[in-house]
């Protein structure tokens, strides 16, 4: 199956633009986006923690629709799948 | 009814939406929270598109290094309150309307009360537990809240519609962590330029809000993009969380 990831911000200067996957069926989104972020040691730490969970301000877009971090662990990928990855930003 | 003054000065935008349009701008009050990056265009454009009340509040005193990105304050605003440089650059940019700059910091015991009957809420902003307070007391009043947020070269907007669009809470319900963030001015000056896009566009009836869907820029890449955004039912400000107002079942 294919799934499209788009990094925003910070995240995509780290990890690229537009990365199309095509993870093996049963693939779960935060084990997609980890092995996407391994190819940067710094990009990885900026969405994962030590633990390699989702840092808590990280925003996981699936489809338009905003999962929780907490469970992009056991929500599996399905073919046609477009996932956001967004550094909420602060200033003003 | 427009005065010939009015007719005159807003010429070229009442070719746009008219003069309905222009009399909806001079009878609308605003609420911008604060004078900085943001604020800056943001207040600027709103003043002279000739919004007739705008209340803008910051508790800051200018800083030199403020002064890459707050366009409305100078060299010689140095050590001045933010309010004072705020209220004298915005009258001269538009006399004719009514601006009241607050020194004060937003706070929950005094936001209803800075707030008042305003026709919208402003984010301008460099935090988030203040953006979530702005983004309760619009959804509690029925008024649009204009979001912006800017880091570096990044920057984000959306248009939230109590009852009808997703909130602040429901795309952002943890805030990143607090940092001295970099940023260069022109950032301010696009995100901001599209929040007063966004108020113009409301209060004139014009065109299609951000609503329900948040804008990014990427002036590194010079692309804006969009990203879909959907009411959370569980939000905690909107929708059947804890504290919740249950509207989040309603179709968005």
């Amino acid at each position: 199956m294919n799934v499209r990831v788009r990094f925003f911000a910070r995240f995509r200067e780290l990890l690229g633009t537009d990365i199309l996957a095509a993870p093996a069926e049963g693939t779960v989104l935060a084990d997609q986006i980890r092995e996407i972020a391994r190819k940067n040691s710094e990009g990885y730490a900026a969405i994962f923690d030590d633990q390699g969970d989702f840092r808590e301000f990280v925003i996981v877009m699936r489809n338009g629709k905003r999962i929780e971090t907490t469970d992009a662990g056991t929500t599996t990928l399905v073919d046609g799948d477009e996932i956001a990855i967004f550094p909420p930003v602060a200033g003003g | 009814m427009l005065s010939e003054r009015e007719r005159e000065r807003y010429k070229r935008q009442i070719l746009l939406f008219g003069e309905d349009g222009q009399a909806r701008l001079r009878d609308a009050h605003i609420f911008i929270a604060g004078a900085g990056g943001l604020g800056s265009p943001i207040s600027i454009y709103l003043a002279v598109a000739g919004v007739g009340t705008i209340t803008i509040v910051d508790m800051d005193t200018v800083d030199q290094t403020n002064l890459n990105r707050q366009i409305l304050h100078t060299d010689r605003d140095i050590g001045k309150k933010k309010t004072v440089s705020a209220l004298s650059r915005l009258r001269e940019y538009n006399p004719d309307i009514t601006i009241n700059a607050i020194d004060t910091t937003i706070s929950p015991e005094n936001v209803r009360q800075l707030v008042g009957r305003a026709d919208g809420i402003v984010d301008a902003m460099d935090n988030y537990p203040i953006r979530y307070l702005l983004n309760r007391v619009a959804l509690d009043l029925g008024i649009p809240f204009f979001h912006g947020a800017i880091r570096g070269f990044y920057g984000q907007a959306t248009t939230i519609l109590p009852g009808e669009t997703p909130c602040l809470e429901c795309v952002f319900p943890k805030a990143p962590p607090r940092e001295v963030f970099p940023v260069v001015g022109v950032t301010a000056g696009m995100i901001g330029t599209v929040q007063a896009t966004e108020v113009v566009k409301y209060l004139t009836k014009s065109g299609r809000l951000l609503a329900g869907r948040l804008f990014t820029w990427d002036g590194l890449l010079a692309t804006a993009e969009e990203i879909a955004i959907i009411q959370n039912p569980a939000c905690r400000a909107c929708g059947h969380g804890p504290d919740g107002k249950g509207s989040g079942e309603r179709p968005v």
